[in-house]
């Protein structure tokens, strides 16, 4: 259960949201909800972001052009707002995670110089 | 990156005008994740109220996701904006009269700095349409040295410009000139302006002819260079109604017989400040048809002068070098006129000045007047802004109880300010919308006053117009918003709440005392100017000319290429004086040389006992038949005027002007000098007479040098007429214009000006200070007139208690009305005070403006004073009287 994993529950750091969306969205599109369940999932429950926060950040991305929305059937035959990368949308994926996986390295160098 | 802004601006725009759309879709978005989250919850075995609990939970708190979500829009500013805006235009349809009359006011302010704006930014700022590149397009004037006097002429001689061009420092120069010329032949000829242009002209514009093609360098080369047209858009339509086929047609320009090879497009009116062009016709083509020897020497500077400076040369590199051109040329000059200076005492210089004749170096007194006007243009809607500050400030006054209630409601004051401001926005630009209506119609009145014969140009169609009202419109809501604005934000919560809405704060009524002051103030001020210059105009229209005008006809031919000897051009000429005085209403008639005000000649002249006569002043030469003075209407002093003794065969005469006379002559008699007109090998010409000094260069010149010679004995060819008509010669001026024609050879044809254009058009600057200043200065009176009304008004509406209470206890209707009518004169006589300081103080910037009139005039300062005290009396009388019948029993018990 979730509640077992809470102690181990990490606070985002500062605007890694918008990144966690677009990787998300980079397979295929999806609505929010399917959004938050596959960050969940993947990263073990490990980042939890709190649901609500997701709409602001969806919404905010979708003005700035790199993803768009547009409704259509869910699985279950419910109509819901899906989004999906634009190709703006993919080129801020991949200089985004260029920028995250340089600066995860070199924090990691520095906290581990002896 | 410009698609993403497109996007951008796509979904902010959906979020600002579809809201209802997008916060629904946002509804069923938020629902489908918390059904969602839910159904995953039953499945894990929560029951289903649990699960949607626990599914919010999760979710964190459902409006606060909606509120940063519609903040994620981007549109919140906007949004609130939109409500405020929305707000303000229910309150002004709520009190539409406060409304009215603020759009009312700053309409006229607006209008009138919109209408001057449109025509000071085509006279200063602006490059003439489809100009390519205009940053780097200047003029070129030159300036030299004589008698120690700096002469700078815009002016240039066909040479000249030859000589110029060759510049390397410069990519591009034309050189044009704009003649009326009559375009066709017979009944169907008309006199139209016409731009005589070098080839080179049209590459300084982004234009293709609509049809054919403009000419090129070998249709304007000197003599062998071919009679071509280009038609002006406006002509081709109106004469040829557009057809295509007129390529290859003939066309009679003045004097050329040219053939059609293209048409302009419209926006191609030819050069600014001046009329559109009829027709465009090359240089040399004119320039030969006037005067053949035009490129020999250096004697006729006619044309205007462009330059493009190379990409990245600045305006001092250019001049430098056409200076050093311009010199060489002197030179060339001087080989073949050697009575120019020497370079070292000419000191010849070029100089590159803007485009705009306003911006250059050759100024007059009517740009001194347009800036001026301009000045008061913007003082009047400072006007118009007080004005406007005041009504809004007592409506704000009126609806402190309903602001304190919605500070007391939770409304930030800050917002508070801002929902004012965008309130007196609203109005601002709906006074503008109104303005530009205002000006449209106003600028009809002012470009007749302003710019006579120039294009017809809108406000409406004019963005740059449109932009500067809308920029008046933003200072003038500012402006007026302000100050209301931030006094209710300073009111007192409590105190507001609890006291009615009787008591004004002493605060407000200095502020809107010294409002109502700077209004009275700058109106007076205005309208000292406006005095000024109506005494201005009446002295100069006082001045004695030394001829009649209104009976004057004058009268010139045109010859249009049609070549007579100079026998010919002689008899012809007094064939036409003969006709002349056969036609009824005609008095008189009298050849002359030349015209006054417009055409000046000189001729050296030596007179024995005398060195170098000749160069004591400028002497102006004119000449005239047997009844030229009876004619002019100039008076004879000594002596007598030319009569039929003056023979061609008998000695030469001449009649000298008191002032030549007293120059020459000091303590003599003239009556029998001799003067030898052409230089010392000359035959006497004996003086007969002595005539009064006239005006003939200028209308407020101190001209006094004149002398006067016969046509009979000197024979000179290109005379012209005058005729003197009984009553006003414009009312005859078609019939002798029909006479006269008849007796033309050819295509040659007569032209008739009465001299009343001529002298009104030298009065003009005068005409249209005292206009504008007249304009403005009544328009700023009426809307002082406005706010002391308002002002008065609304004290005594303020006061309706107190007033019922001096009623009940006896006070007299007289005592009331005296004391509300002091109030408004006390304002008026202060507003009289400050503006006569003002104006006393920048009086000395206004004398050059005028003519024989003092800036500090007294007779203008009082009655000034008198108009406004009386505008101040006639703006308090209404309220008063309203003050005196207050009911008492009503007024104490209200509130």
């Amino acid at each position: 259960m979730a509640e077992a994993f809470d102690a181990a529950k990490l606070e985002l750091p500062q605007g890694t949201l918008d990144l966690l969306i677009l990787k998300a969205l980079s397979l295929e599109p999806q609505h929010g909800w399917a959004i938050s369940e596959r960050i969940r999932q993947v990263s073990a429950a490990a980042l939890q972001i709190p649901q609500g926060s997701l709409y602001p950040a969806l919404h905010r991305l979708e003005r700035r052009g790199w993803i768009k929305a547009k409704w259509g059937e869910s699985d279950n035959n419910r109509r819901a707002k899906f989004y999906e990368l634009t190709r703006t949308g993919r080129h801020q994926l991949e200089a985004e995670t260029d920028a995250w996986r340089r600066l995860t390295v070199a924090v990691r160098l520095v906290l581990d110089m002896r | 990156m410009l698609t993403d802004l497109a996007s951008d601006l796509r979904f902010r725009w959906r979020a600002l005008f579809r809201r209802a759309e997008v916060e629904r879709e946002l509804d069923d978005e938020l629902r489908f994740h918390l059904e969602r989250e839910a159904a995953k919850l039953e499945r894990l075995g929560l029951s289903a109220a649990e699960a949607a609990r626990r599914a919010r939970l999760e979710f964190g708190g459902v409006d606060r996701v909606k509120e940063e979500t519609r903040d994620a829009r981007g549109v919140r500013v906007l949004e609130t904006i939109l409500r405020d805006l929305r707000y303000a235009i229910r309150g002004l349809r709520a009190r539409p009269g406060v409304a009215l009359a603020v759009i009312a006011t700053l309409a006229l302010g607006i209008g009138a700095n919109a209408a001057m704006f449109g025509i000071v930014d085509r006279l200063v700022f602006r490059a003439p349409p489809l100009m390519r590149d205009p940053a780097h397009v200047n003029r070129v004037y030159l300036q030299y040295s004589f008698r120690g006097m700096e002469i700078t002429n815009g002016s240039i001689e066909y040479r000249r410009y030859l000589d110029l061009s060759a510049s390397t420092t410069l990519s591009q120069s034309a050189a044009y000139a704009q003649a009326d010329l009559a375009i066709g032949t017979g009944q169907d000829a008309h006199e139209m302006p016409v731009d005589v242009v070098s080839a080179s002209f049209f590459d300084f514009f982004d234009a293709h002819p609509v049809i054919g093609r403009f000419f090129d360098r070998a249709a304007d080369s000197a003599h062998s260079g071919g009679s071509v047209v280009v038609l002006g858009n406006a002509l081709w339509k109106s004469r040829y109604g557009g057809r295509r086929d007129v390529l290859g047609q003939q066309l009679q320009v003045g004097s050329v017989n040219a053939t059609i090879i293209g048409v302009a497009p419209a926006a191609l009116a030819g050069n600014s400040g001046t009329r559109p062009a009829s027709a465009f016709i090359p240089v040399t083509a004119y320039a030969e048809s006037e005067l053949p020897e035009y490129d020999k020497d250096y004697s006729w500077g006619w044309l205007t002068m462009i330059i493009r400076r190379k990409p990245g040369l600045t305006i001092e590199k250019a001049s430098t070098d056409l200076t050093r051109l311009y010199a060489l040329s002197w030179e060339k000059e001087r080989a073949l006129a050697p009575d120019r200076g020497p370079l070292s005492l000419a000191k010849p210089k070029a100089i590159v000045a803007p485009l705009q004749a306003l911006r250059g170096p050759e100024t007059d007194r009517s740009t001194s007047i347009l800036l001026s006007i301009c000045v008061v243009a913007a003082i009047v809607l400072l006007i118009a802004c007080a004005n406007v500050a005041n009504l809004l400030l007592s409506r704000a006054v009126s609806r402190k109880r309903e602001i304190a209630v919605r500070l007391a409601l939770g409304a930030s004051r800050r917002h508070l300010i801002s929902q004012l401001l965008i309130e007196s926005l609203t109005l601002a630009f709906l006074g503008a919308l109104a303005g530009v209506l205002v000006a449209e119609g106003g600028q009809a009145v002012l470009r007749g006053l302003l710019l006579p014969g120039k294009s017809s140009i809108g406000v409406l169609d004019d963005p740059r117009t449109l932009l500067f009202a809308c920029l008046a419109a933003l200072l003038a809501g500012l402006l007026t918003g302000i100050v209301p604005a931030f006094q209710s934000g300073r009111d007192d919560l409590v105190t507001a709440l609890k006291s009615g809405v009787r008591e004004g704060t002493r605060q407000r009524s200095r502020t809107r005392s010294a409002l109502l002051l700077a209004q009275g103030a700058l109106s007076v001020f205005l309208l000292v100017g406006a005095g000024l210059f109506v005494r201005s105009l009446q002295n100069v229209a006082s001045i004695r000319l030394g001829y009649d005008v209104d009976p004057l006809l004058y009268v010139s031919t045109d010859m249009r290429g049609v070549h007579l000897d100079k026998e010919r051009d002689i008899a012809l000429k007094a064939r036409l004086e003969e006709e002349a005085r056969t036609i009824p209403g005609v008095e008189r008639a009298t050849q002359v040389l030349t015209i006054p005000l417009r055409q000046m000649r000189t001729q050296g002249f030596s007179v024995p006992g005398i060195d170098s006569a000749s160069h004591l002043g400028q002497f102006l030469m004119q000449m005239g038949t047997v009844d030229f003075f009876r004619t002019m209407g100039t008076r004879i002093l000594r002596g007598r005027g030319f009569d039929s003794t003056d023979r061609r065969e008998s000695p030469r005469s001449i009649v000298v002007s008191e002032g030549m006379a007293q120059k020459l002559w000091p303590r003599e008699n003239a009556l029998g000098k001799c003067v030898k007109v052409g230089g010392d090998t000359m035959p006497c010409a004996t003086v007969i007479g002595v005539a009064e000094n006239i005006k003939a260069s200028d209308i407020t010149s101190d001209d006094a040098l004149q002398y006067y010679l016969s046509i009979e004995q000197q024979r000179p060819a290109g005379a012209a007429l005058f005729v003197r008509t009984r009553g006003r010669a414009a009312q005859r001026a078609e019939q002798i214009r029909k006479r006269l024609q008849s007796l033309m050879p050819g295509p040659s044809y007569v032209t008739v000006m009465p001299m009343r254009n001529i002298v009104d058009g030298a009065r003009d600057s005068w005409r249209m200070g005292a206009a504008m200043f007249l304009l403005f200065g009544l328009l700023a009176l009426v809307l002082a007139a406005i706010g002391l009304y308002s002002v008065i008004a609304y004290n005594v509406a303020q006061r309706t208690h107190e007033l019922g209470l001096r009623i009940a206890l006896g006070a007299h209707a007289r005592e009331v009305l005296r004391m509300v009518l002091g109030e408004g004169l006390r304002f008026g006589l202060a507003g009289i005070g400050i503006g006569a300081a003002i104006a006393l103080a920048v009086g000395h910037w206004m004398q050059p403006l005028l003519y024989r009139e003092s800036a500090h005039d007294p007779l203008v300062f009082l009655t000034v004073g008198a108009v406004l005290a009386i505008a101040a009396i006639a703006a308090s009388a209404i309220p008063a009287s309203r003050a005196t019948r207050v009911d008492p029993s009503i007024a104490l018990r209200t509130e």
